[in-house]
Formats: structure tokens, C-alpha cells, sequence
């Protein structure tokens, strides 16, 4: 039931873990919850794990200007942070709609943007897989592609982002901070994520031995601004999304003057939509406005056959959070 | 904690002592850090009330709490342990809201197979934690991450609600008033306490493991490098079996002249996940990085019934030409002279993909040779049917075979047929050893039985009363790479594709055909489910053209007694379809009230809806003699012992068998002791299918228990109806003023320590079908009808379920909470069955990616119990086990149209498929 056997230990503190992190074959674990899965089923072969869950990164607070949420902090924990409830309900709204109970109660922030992609093909032993192994094929382009991405995918891979999180803080103009050797930087959470290319097994910008160490969401990303979250999937809950989508507008005198648009399910990364975002400034919040909005984002999205259907389920989708938004129902 | 030196900075892999929390208890014990908590809670503390369903954060059976909070221990490396505390569910004893909790559960019959409860119950409990009085609507929140595949989680979401109940009662009949009473399940107390052993709790310690090597490939042909030395060279590997090492015939199946199932395949394997070998390794070896010496060819597959049938196409086995199993067919009156007079016909074409059981505890077992007998411990719903075949496969007489069913997490039809059985004897005889067995999650979805996949052409024509006049119905059902029970399915869905309607003219044909897809088998209603969802869904297209009430066209078609079905047979009485349907005639008005207003009401984008569908179901084999018999006996001490093989798969056969039993005596309920289903201990009672244990085993129980009575009373030379007790070991009673007596300690005792037994058997009477399906397949029908509310979310194509009501003619409710319990268990599957499943090979061998209904995915259900007293069953009861399931996708699909005009016609209606008929309609 096991992959390969590792060595295993904890950090003793963040530049112990940074240290030692960018040996080949080391891995950060938090959670767990995904790593330990990919492990088991063959496709993570790490050598060597270096626990960060007891690091004491899990604060959640208000730093300056911002909202700064620890990398291993706990999903339960942010979603019910009276902070976060209050001033920026979209997170706990994702995180809420994220998982399993039991599984909020392991998962971390960090692991959580920081998760692999659900494709049935990347997660089976034996399948082929560009992610697992560049070159080797992908089972998805040949085989069921429902869940395939409509941007930002490649030749090489299809694979969609599945982390409800991300697709909220991007929405939020979030950034993560990060530790290395090199010291500590921060990078905008869109710019962490990276798309497949000629590289489809390394999902993300950071460097071996980067750790994440918060979040940090601006204040002003919240404050007079009408959010929300929106997730579609088949089951009623403990599901991935087929798609999702976060919005956030800020309404002036009667006038749409700030908008993002992200949604998530259809590419490698949470996306940005900001041909729909345009069109939604200087307008009033109106449903006309918002379908044309929710059409010019969708423009030019190039399905697959299997999953042409999510062209026009995230233009609904785009257009029900707006109405929801606007109504406030 | 500073003993656990493993965790410091340096430490690196290998076992090392750590010290855990458990229960209040510091336990120590050597794991890698990576060994998940399940795996040390199970294997090395022994604590085996947490169950492992899926090892991925699927299913939630795992879960514990660690410092309080609910978590899935499947996935907690043991690394991370030191300075927490951890509860179990063996926790709970002791702990007051714990207590409170069970006691719940077991008053609300929230424990069906018992599998998923001690994870339902820690979900609960950490929630009660920190929110001790929750609404509804948190109660399902909080277990939203545990999957219960028996109850449809109504009885489990009362019971959290229902924790602090001020004056709980316990229903304790009186002798002669067990029948009817909803008694606790006998072993509830059990489940509860995570006490029950299922099939992975109880081998030894030392016991050798097995895994068994499997086909990647739909068609493969394979060749094995050299076994010998990868015996050899490998220190934990103990043996190696392939088709060579099987003794016997390497080849099984339920029934037995079409069994063509092997072991182990030879030479070419038929479909993905089937067994080409099986290695015996030390306990505690990871085989995990071994590689296995085979190499594969993959073949070309035939992967649909379509491509089988092509007259080109190769055969799956040599012997079965066109590919072809079985057909079944009845035919009545002259379909093609009544069809073109017809004032409506509806006509379409149904499709249904492979539906996975997915009970929530995989298959497993253990097994040992003592003295000759090979004994299999085994979560198994047939253990005679085991045991035949088990003795065909080693070569031995029956007799060397002893099957002892462990408790059964869930089996559905999916443990009819052998899974781990052969594997344990075939490595216990070779090695002398106990040896030992756990399918995983995606061996378990990949190597058993599937619901046959469909292909149904369905005419159905009524005059302009709305009388049926006429029906044809042509179905091809992909019965997979083996026979299984695909000659079932195909029989049994001509007899019962008319639905509970006379009708007249009738034709209905249907083939099974081989593929290399999984073996399709028994699953919860044998091919009818699929076949009511085209019948079902016409009538109410028919209703509609000629402008009839949808529940009136279906009352005024309703079989009544006396009435012929399609086979010829005349049912005397108990033919409780109409009685099913009136009874929805209130919540139908009412419903049909709130989706008018609510789609007045709505913003355009919510649609309103409601649907009906009425199903019928023979209960026990179509046509064949089942029989089953029953022991019951007093010992010398005056205890009164029921030796009961109808094994309980969580449907409660324990308990109703003894409920029948009691009162057939004329003693209390609680007083009947239970030996449940063991080969070498109680008399054969038949498989758990077809529900037929209530039926067949309660008549068999009934006529045992007056066969006691009767004998008692002789003993006493006291009259049938006289009263007795047992007073110690003395048998007492008062007759015609006389007071009587025997000394029970004076009597002779049996092998089974009785002084009096009875052995009674019953078979039910039926017929054989001639050429046109004509005869009396069954004795007995079961009826039921099934109303749903549901809206449609028009922009994504969601569909929300709002209420369910159910009305079943169960003959007599042995159970009443029983009867309710199996009711929401099949309408979740149902709902599956309608919204989400489609297991693909190869891609969908999980828990997450295969999705089976949440808590949050079934509605509230109300269910109507109606009892038409059936002239033929134990105190006129009949089975529900399986009704329960068929009416639920044909209601929702009604009710979606109804909802907005929308025809599915091939399930699941997901939300892309609702969506795209919608986007679909609107350019129409
Ligand atoms: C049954 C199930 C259902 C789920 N459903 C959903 C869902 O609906 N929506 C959703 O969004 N997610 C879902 N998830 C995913 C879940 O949220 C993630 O598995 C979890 O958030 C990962 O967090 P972790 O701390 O366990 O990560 P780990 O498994 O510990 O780590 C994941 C990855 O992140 C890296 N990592 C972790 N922390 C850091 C750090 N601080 N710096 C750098 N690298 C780091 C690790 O090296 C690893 O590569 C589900 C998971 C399961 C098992
Ligand atoms: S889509 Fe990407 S992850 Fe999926 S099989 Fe193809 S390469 Fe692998
Ligand atoms: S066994 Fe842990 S979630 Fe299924
Ligand atoms: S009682 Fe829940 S799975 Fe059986």
C-alpha cells in the first residue's frame, strides 16, 4: 500500500527547512492530505520529507494593511477565523466548499494551493501521463477529457487546477510569501502558478527548496466590495468542482468601478477573465451587462469534445454569480 | 513528546518506538513514520472499530478525533502523533454524549450493515463537541464527509438530532407481538459499540498476506517470467498460485451449468482487474515496490455489446456464439395487431451505463486448515453457494469446506458471487497457514460485479381511455467478460418490464451479451431498475398525449387480483399496486400545488417539478426451487436457540427471522438466542437476494417455530394454544386447569445441545416459463410507488431533490423500521443510480471520481407502509429489499420533464447532460 520508503523529519525551523529543501529528492509535507495520496499511488517519489506542519506558520491575523493567513494553517481554522468570516467571506466561502470536514481539519492553506491536479490519469499508477513523466503521452487528450481545461492548457496537458482556495484569493488579489535560499520574496498567487508548455510536471514558479510561508490578502481587496463564490459540481457536496467561480465588483454611485472575474475547473491555474472584467467597469450592475460581460469571457475558449459543454456552463456561471452578487441573494 | 525521538530534526526513516494517546491510554508500538494511524489503530493496538473503506479521504469510515476534532485517520501519518489525543470509537463507551449517541442510533435504526457507523458516529460526536444542539442542516454539514451506502442517511440525520432525547423507549414485545413491533436490531449493539467483526477484523496476528496480481488491460494475452526464483530470491515472499496451482476446476460461477469464471485467468485475461496470480508474502512485507515477473500483450477489446454483436466480431468465449449468453422472453396476446390501432404509442431508446455496488467495506477475509477442514472467515451474502463452488475449485467434497461469514459491510448483490474466497483457500492450503486478505478500494471497484449496463427500444401503446393495450420492449444488456448472473437479469426483466399494469399485449425480448467489460451480476434488482426507467418514463408521455392525470393513468392501469400478469399468472390476492398509488393521491395533489407556486414564484432560472413511478418485484429465483431451512431448539437450561443462515447483509434478517420465530413459538423475542450463518453450524438458508430472506427464510422460520410449539406442547400433552414458559430448565404450563411440567435437564442432548429442535424448510411454488415466458415465475410480488419533488437549476442544469414519498406494499411490516430503513437505503441508490453514477473501467476505480450520494444529496423521505396481507408469506409479509430501489429514476426523470420539459433518457442525468438538453430545447 506504500510507494518507495523516504526518509522522514520535521523541520526544526524555517531556515532548517529551506536548508534542506532543495536537496534533490526532498519534499515539504504539511498536511499531507495530497502528498501522501500521490505517494501511495506511485506518482510522488519523494526521497526525503520535511515536515512543516510544526512549524507554528498557522497564524491567522491582521499584518499592516493586510490579512495574513499562515501556510500551515488548518482549512477549519480559516474558514471560521471570526476575521475572516467578517471581512472576507469569499475565503471561507471556498474553503467551506472545499472537501470534507475530517479533511479541513488536516489540509493546509499552503498544500492547498500547492495541491496537484485531480486528473484520473495523472493520479493512477501505470497510466500514461505527460505531468507524471514529459513525453510519456496523455491519457486525457485520448481518453475521457469531461474535465479537461478550456485555457491555458497546452499540447501536452489538459489538466485543470482543482484547489476552490486559489480561485478565491486570486479574486482577491492575493500574494504568498515565500521563504528560500535566496531569502524571502513575495509573488502575486497568479504569477506562482505557471502553465504546462514544454513543462507540464512543474506546475508552479517556485524554486526547489521555496517554501510558502502566508498568505497575504490586501485589505482594501474586500473592503465595499460585494463577493462571491460559486461552485458547480455533480454531487451535493464532497466533490471537486467541475467549475467555479469567484467574483468580486466594487459598486460606486450606481457604477461598477473594480471587477475580477476568476474562475476555476478550466485551466491549469485559477484564471482570470479580463475581457469579462472590462466590460463590467464604468456599467451598471445589470443583468444585460452581466451576460454580455459573462459572453466576452468565455470568448474564444476551444473545448475539447467531451467537455464543450463548460463553454456555456461557465457563462452561466459568471453571469449567476453577478446576479447573485447584485441581488444579494 | 521526548520518548518520540523519531520526529526530532534529525531522525530519519525506520521503525521507531513511538507513544500515542488512545482512548485516554498512552500505547506504544514501533511504525515508520509514514504508517498511517488506521493501519496502527487496526493492526498493532487492535483497536478495529475503525474501519478503512477507501485510504483516501473518501468515505470517512475512518474517521477519529484527534484532539477533539474529527479527522480522516487513514490519511494521518503516525509521524505526526506525539502530544495529541485521540478518540476512537471504542472511545465512546464511558463517555456520556457518546453513549447518548449510540443509544440514538440504535432507537433509530441509524446502523444498517454497521460499516460506515463507527465513522458516522466520531463525525458526530466531534460535531456535538463544539455545537451540542445543531439544526439540521449543520447535522449534515458536519457528516458530509461519510459515506453510508445502506441507510439514505434519514435515519442516521434523526438519530444526531434525536441525541438528547428525554424518555427514550425501548420496544420490548410481549411473546406473540414481535411481529409488527419495530424492535431494535438484535445486533445493533454491536455495530454501535464498533465491536463487529467484518471481514479484515479478526485474522491472526501472524497471518501471511495475500495480493493478487491483475490484468491491466480490458484483453491481454500474458506470459510468467520464472516464479520460482522470484520465490526464491525474495525473503518475504512465502508462494506464488496461478491457474496451474488450483487443484480442483479452475472455474466458477452462480450458476452452475454457465460457470466460466476462472481463479486465475489462463493464457489471456477477459477483462481489467481480472486475477492472473497471487503471491503469499510475511506479514508486515511491502510488496509494494516488488514487480511482479509477467508480461503483457494487450489485445483489442470489445468494449460494447454493439461491437460484440458485430458478426465479425471475435468471441469472448469460444463456446457462446455471436457473443451472445442468454435471452429471455415473454410474449403474450398480438403486440403488432393491437400496436397501430392505438389512440397514443410512445416509443423511445434508453441507455444505462455499469453501476458499481460500492458498499463501503471491500472485500476480505481470512482463511486456515485445521485438521483437513478448510475454514474461510468471509464477508460473503451466499455462504452455501461459496462453499459448493469452493469445493469444486480445490477438488474436495463439500464437507472439507467451512464458510463462516464474517459481518457484512454492505453487499447489495455485489457479495453474491466468490471474491476472496478461492485466493484464501488455494494460499492456506499451499502454505499450512493462516493467511489473510483486503481488496483495496480500486481492486474491489475493478475485479467484482457491475449492474449490467443497458440498451433498451421501448413501444408502449393505450387506447383513448387510457387503458395500456399494448407494449414492446427490446433490451441488450452488457453482461461483461463472465456469465455471473447476466442469465437472471435477462430472465427476469421480461417478466417484470410491464411494470405492476395489466397489459394485455405484450412482447418483451432481451439478450446478454459478453464484452470484455467487468463481469455484470446481481445488483439490487437484477436488470428491473433499468427496464422500469423506459416504462415508466412512456407512461407518463402517454398520460401526457392523452391528457390524463400522470398517477390516475397509472391507477386506472393498475394490476388488480384476479387480473392476468404478462407471464399468465393469475395472483389470487395480495396485489398491492393500486393501494401503493392511492395512497399518493394526497401528497400528489399537495405537491403538484407547491411546484405551481413555487414556479410562480421562482426567478426563471429555478424550475419546479414532480414525478411518479410504480414498480413491481417477484420475490426468490424466478422459477427455480430456493429453498431454505431453519433450526430452532431448546436446551436443557430452557434457552431457546435459533440457528439462522439467512445471512444479515445489513438488511436485518437477524432480526426479522427472529421476530417470526418468537411468535411461531409463542415467546418472547428477546428471549430467542441467534447463531447466525455459519456452514458447519446452521442449516442452509439460501443466498441474500432476490428478496427473498423475509419470504422464503420467514416461512421456513415460521413453520420451525410452530414445529417447536407443537412439539413442546406434546411433550406437556397441552393444546396448540396453550400457554407455556420456561422456568429455568423446567418447561411449565397451565392447561385445562392442570398445571403441567417437564424437566428439560432430564432430556437426551443432541450434537447442538437441544433437547427439542425443529428443522423445518420452505421452497416457494412456482413454475416453469414455457416458450413464451408463460407460467408463475414467482409466489410472491412486492409493490411500491414512489413520488418525488424536485427543482431544476436551468443554468447549470442541477437538479435538487426536495422530498421523496414512498408508498410500499410490504404484505405485513415484520419491522416497521426495518421496512423504512430499507425503503431510504434503495431510494439513495436510487438517486445514484437517477443523478450520478457511471463507473467507466479503468477510471473510475475510487471514491471520488466514481461519486455515490452524500448526505447532503438525499432528501427527506416519508414512507407509507401498506399491507395487503399476502395470502403466501410468513404472517402475510414479503420482501422490500429490492423494490425499494426500481421507482426512484423513473420518478426523478418525470419529474424533470415535468420540471422543465426536459427527456433524459440516458442516465445518470448529470448536470452537463441536463444542461445540454436544456440549452437543446431552448433552440428548438
Ligand atoms: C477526499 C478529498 C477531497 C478534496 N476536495 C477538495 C475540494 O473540493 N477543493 C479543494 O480545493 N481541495 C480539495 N481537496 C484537496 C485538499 O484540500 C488538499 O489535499 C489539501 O489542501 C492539501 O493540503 P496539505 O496540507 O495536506 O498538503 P500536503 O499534502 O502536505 O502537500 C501538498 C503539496 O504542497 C507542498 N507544500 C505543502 N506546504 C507547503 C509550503 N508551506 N511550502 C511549499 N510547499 C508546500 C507539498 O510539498 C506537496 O507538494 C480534497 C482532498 C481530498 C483527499
Ligand atoms: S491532462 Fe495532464 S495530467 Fe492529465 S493525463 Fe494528460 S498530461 Fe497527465
Ligand atoms: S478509509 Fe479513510 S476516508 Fe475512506
Ligand atoms: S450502514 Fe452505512 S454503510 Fe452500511
Amino acid at each position: 500500500m506504500s510507494g518507495v520508503a523516504f526518509a522522514y523529519s520535521r523541520a526544526a525551523d524555517v531556515a532548517d527547512a529551506v536548508a534542506r529543501g532543495g536537496a534533490p529528492g526532498a519534499a515539504f509535507v504539511a498536511g499531507g492530505t495530497d502528498l501522501l495520496q500521490l505517494w501511495k499511488a506511485g506518482r510522488a517519489t519523494p526521497t526525503e520529507l520535511i515536515d512543516v506542519y510544526g512549524l507554528g506558520l498557522d497564524g491567522i491575523g491582521v499584518d499592516g494593511d493586510e490579512l495574513s493567513i499562515g501556510a500551515t494553517a488548518r482549512l477549519s481554522d480559516v474558514a471560521r477565523h471570526p476575521f475572516v468570516v467578517d471581512q472576507h467571506p469569499l475565503i471561507a466561502e471556498a474553503v467551506l466548499a472545499s472537501a470534507s470536514g475530517q479533511i479541513r481539519n488536516m489540509a493546509t492553506v499552503g498544500g492547498n494551493l500547492l495541491q496537484r491536479t485531480r486528473c484520473p490519469y495523472f493520479r493512477t499508477a501505470g497510466m500514461a501521463c505527460n505531468k507524471h513523466r514529459p513525453g510519456s503521452g496523455c491519457g486525457a487528450l485520448d481518453g475521457e477529457d469531461r474535465h479537461a481545461a478550456l485555457f491555458g492548457a497546452g499540447s501536452s496537458c489538459v489538466a485543470t487546477h482543482p484547489s476552490d482556495l486559489a480561485v478565491a484569493l486570486v479574486a482577491l488579489d492575493a500574494t504568498v510569501e515565500v521563504s528560500g535560499a535566496r531569502g524571502v520574496r513575495r509573488v502575486g498567487l497568479s504569477e506562482l502558478y505557471r502553465l504546462p508548455g514544454e513543462r507540464p510536471d512543474v506546475d508552479t514558479t517556485l524554486a526547489a527548496g521555496e517554501l510558502i510561508t502566508r498568505v497575504l490578502v490586501p485589505r482594501a481587496a474586500s473592503i465595499g466590495r460585494l463577493a462571491t463564490y460559486v461552485k458547480v459540481r455533480d454531487r451535493a457536496s464532497f466533490e471537486f468542482a467541475l467549475l467555479s467561480v469567484a467574483a468580486v465588483i466594487r459598486i460606486d454611485a450606481g457604477t461598477i468601478v473594480h471587477a475580477r472575474l476568476v474562475c476555476g475547473g478550466v485551466a491549469p491555474a485559477p484564471w482570470r477573465l479580463p475581457a469579462g472584467e472590462a466590460l463590467l467597469i464604468g456599467q451598471k450592475p445589470e443583468r444585460g451587462v452581466f451576460t454580455v460581460a459573462a459572453a466576452a469571457a468565455v470568448e474564444g475558449a476551444p473545448p475539447l469534445p467531451g467537455n464543450s459543454f463548460k463553454v456555456e456552463l461557465l457563462r452561466r456561471a459568471l453571469v449567476r454569480t453577478l446576479t447573485t452578487i447584485a441581488t444579494g441573494s | 513528546m521526548s520518548n518520540d525521538v523519531a520526529d526530532g530534526a534529525a531522525a530519519v526513516d525506520g521503525a521507531v518506538l513511538r507513544t500515542v494517546l488512545v482512548n485516554g491510554i498512552a500505547a506504544s508500538f514501533e511504525a515508520p513514520p509514514a504508517t498511517v494511524l488506521t493501519e496502527v489503530l487496526r493492526e498493532e493496538l487492535g483497536l478495529t472499530g475503525t474501519k478503512v473503506g477507501c485510504s483516501a479521504g473518501d468515505c470517512g469510515a475512518c474517521t477519529v478525533m484527534i484532539d477533539r476534532a474529527a479527522v480522516c485517520a487513514c490519511m494521518v501519518p503516525v509521524g505526526r502523533l506525539a502530544g495529541t489525543s485521540i478518540t476512537t470509537v471504542e472511545g465512546l463507551t464511558g463517555d456520556e454524549l457518546g453513549e447518548r449517541l449510540q443509544a440514538s442510533f440504535l432507537r433509530h435504526a441509524a446502523a444498517q450493515c454497521g460499516f460506515c457507523t463507527p465513522g458516522v458516529l466520531m463525525a458526530a460526536r466531534a460535531l456535538l463537541g463544539t455545537n451540542r444542539q445543531p439544526t439540521r442542516q449543520q447535522v449534515m454539514d458536519g457528516l458530509g464527509g461519510v459515506l453510508c451506502r445502506c441507510t439514505g442517511y434519514q435515519a442516521i440525520i434523526a438519530a444526531v438530532l434525536d441525541v438528547d432525547a428525554a424518555d427514550p423507549v425501548t420496544v420490548r414485545p410481549t411473546s406473540g407481538k414481535a411481529v409488527g413491533a419495530s424492535i431494535e436490531r438484535v445486533d445493533g449493539r454491536v455495530k454501535v459499540a464498533g465491536t463487529d467483526v467484518f471481514g479484515d477484523d479478526d485474522a491472526p496476528d501472524d497471518a501471511l498476506v495475500i495480493h493478487v496480481i491483475r490484468s491491466p488491460f480490458a484483453r491481454a494475452a500474458f506470459t510468467f517470467c520464472d516464479l520460482e526464483s522470484f520465490v526464491s530470491e525474495n525473503d518475504g515472499i512465502t508462494a506464488v498460485l496461478t491457474a496451474r496451482d488450483v487443484p480442483g476446476v479452475n472455474r466458477f460461477g452462480v450458476i452452475a451449468p454457465l460457470a466460466d469464471q476462472p481463479v486465475f485467468a489462463e493464457h489471456e485475461t477477459r477483462f481489467a482487474g481480472e486475477a492472473v496470480a497471487a503471491v503469499v508474502v510475511l506479514p508486515g512485507f511491502d510488496f509494494s515496490s516488488i514487480e511482479f515477473p509477467v508480461v503483457w500483450a494487450a489485445l483489442n477489446p470489445l468494449t460494447s455489446p454493439a461491437l460484440a454483436l458485430h458478426p465479425a466480431a471475435e468471441l469472448v468465449h469460444t463456446d457462446r456464439p455471436a457473443n451472445v449468453l442468454v435471452e429471455g422472453f415473454v410474449q403474450t396476446g398480438d403486440v403488432d395487431a393491437v400496436m397501430p390501432s392505438c389512440a397514443a404509442v410512445a416509443s423511445a431508446e434508453f441507455d444505462s451505463p455499469f453501476v458499481e455496488h460500492a458498499y463501503i467495506e471491500p472485500e476480505a477475509g481470512w482463511a486456515e486448515v485445521i485438521d483437513g477442514l478448510v475454514v474461510i472467515h468471509v464477508t460473503t451474502q451466499s455462504a452455501y453457494m461459496d462453499r459448493a463452488s469452493m469445493a469444486e475449485i480445490l477438488g474436495v467434497a463439500e464437507h472439507r469446506v467451512r464458510i463462516v461469514p464474517t459481518a457484512v459491510g454492505g453487499g447489495f448483490g455485489g457479495k453474491l458471487d466468490l471474491s476472496v474466497q478461492p485466493f484464501l483457500a488455494l494460499a492456506a492450503l499451499r502454505t499450512g497457514q493462516p493467511v489473510r486478505i483486503t481488496y483495496s478500494r480500486a481492486e474491489s471497484m475493478a475485479s467484482t460485479t457491475k449492474r449490467h449496463p443497458s440498451k433498451l427500444s421501448v413501444s408502449i401503446g393505450a387506447d383513448s381511455n387510457g387503458r395500456v393495450t399494448a407494449m414492446s420492449f427490446e433490451g441488450v444488456f452488457d453482461t461483461g467478460a463472465y456469465a455471473s448472473w447476466g442469465p437472471t437479469v435477462a430472465n427476469r426483466v421480461p417478466i417484470h418490464a410491464s411494470g405492476p399494469y395489466f397489459i394485455p399485449n405484450y412482447r418483451a425480448h432481451s439478450t446478454a451479451v459478453h464484452t470484455n467489460g467487468p463481469p455484470s451480476g446481481a445488483f439490487r434488482g437484477f436488470g428491473v431498475p433499468q427496464a422500469a426507467i423506459a416504462q415508466e418514463t412512456l407512461f407518463d408521455e402517454l398520460a401526457g398525449r392523452l391528457g390524463i392525470d400522470r398517477l390516475e393513468f397509472r391507477i386506472l392501469n393498475a394490476l388488480t387480483a384476479g387480473q392476468r400478469t404478462v407471464t399468465g399468472h393469475v395472483l389470487e390476492g395480495g396485489v398491492g399496486i393500486r393501494d401503493c398509488l392511492e395512497a399518493l393521491r394526497g401528497p400528489w395533489a399537495d405537491a403538484l400545488t407547491r411546484a405551481q407556486s413555487l414556479n410562480r414564484a421562482n426567478d426563471r432560472r429555478h424550475r419546479s417539478g414532480i414525478g411518479v413511478a410504480g414498480i413491481w418485484y417477484g420475490c426468490g429465483n424466478t422459477s427455480l426451487s430456493n429453498p431454505s431451512t431453519i433450526k430452532v431448539g431448546v436446551r436443557s437450561d430452557g434457552s431457546v436457540v435459533l440457528h439462522q443462515g439467512a445471512i444479515d447483509i445489513g438488511q436485518g434478517s437477524n432480526t426479522v427471522i427472529s421476530q417470526i420465530v418468537a411468535d411461531a413459538i409463542g415467546i418472547e423475542v428477546h428471549r430467542v438466542l441467534l447463531r447466525s450463518a455459519d456452514t458447519s453450524i446452521t442449516p442452509d438458508a439460501g443466498k441474500t437476494s432476490a428478496s427473498r430472506q423475509t419470504y422464503v427464510s420467514g416461512m421456513a422460520a415460521y413453520l420451525a417455530g410452530v414445529s417447536l410449539r407443537a412439539k413442546l406442547l406434546a411433550m406437556l400433552d397441552a393444546s396448540f394454544d396453550s400457554e407455556f414458559v420456561f422456568d429455568a430448565g423446567v418447561l411449565r404450563c397451565h392447561s385445562d386447569g392442570v398445571a403441567r411440567s417437564v424437566d428439560l435437564r432430564r432430556l437426551p442432548v443432541d450434537a447442538d445441545g437441544f433437547v427439542v429442535v425443529a428443522v423445518e424448510s420452505y421452497d416457494p411454488p412456482t413454475t416453469a416459463l414455457d416458450h413464451n415466458g408463460q407460467g408463475t415465475p414467482y409466489a410472491v410480488f412486492g409493490y411500491g410507488a414512489q413520488l418525488i419533488e424536485l427543482s431544476v437549476d436551468t443554468a447549470t442544469g442541477r437538479v435538487q431533490l426536495h422530498r421523496v414519498v414512498a408508498a410500499y406494499d410490504v404484505g405485513k411490516a415484520i419491522n416497521p423500521q426495518l421496512v423504512v430503513g430499507q425503503i431510504e437505503g434503495g431510494i439513495a441508490q436510487g438517486i445514484g443510480l437517477a443523478l450520478l453514477e457511471e463507473y467507466l473501467p479503468g477510471r473510475t476505480n475510487n471514491l471520488h471520481d466514481y461519486l455515490i450520494p452524500t448526505i447532503g444529496d438525499v432528501p427527506p423521505i416519508e414512507t407509507i407502509i401498506v399491507e395487503t396481507h399476502d395470502p403466501v408469506g410468513p404472517y402475510g409479509a414479503k420482501g422490500v429489499g429490492e423494490h425499494s430501489l426500481i421507482p426512484t429514476a423513473p420518478a426523478i426523470l418525470n419529474a424533470i420533464h415535468h420540471a422543465c420539459g426536459i427527456r433524459i433518457r440516458s442516465v445518470p442525468a448529470t448536470p452537463t447532460k441536463v444542461l445540454a438538453a436544456i440549452l437543446k430545447r431552448g433552440a428548438a
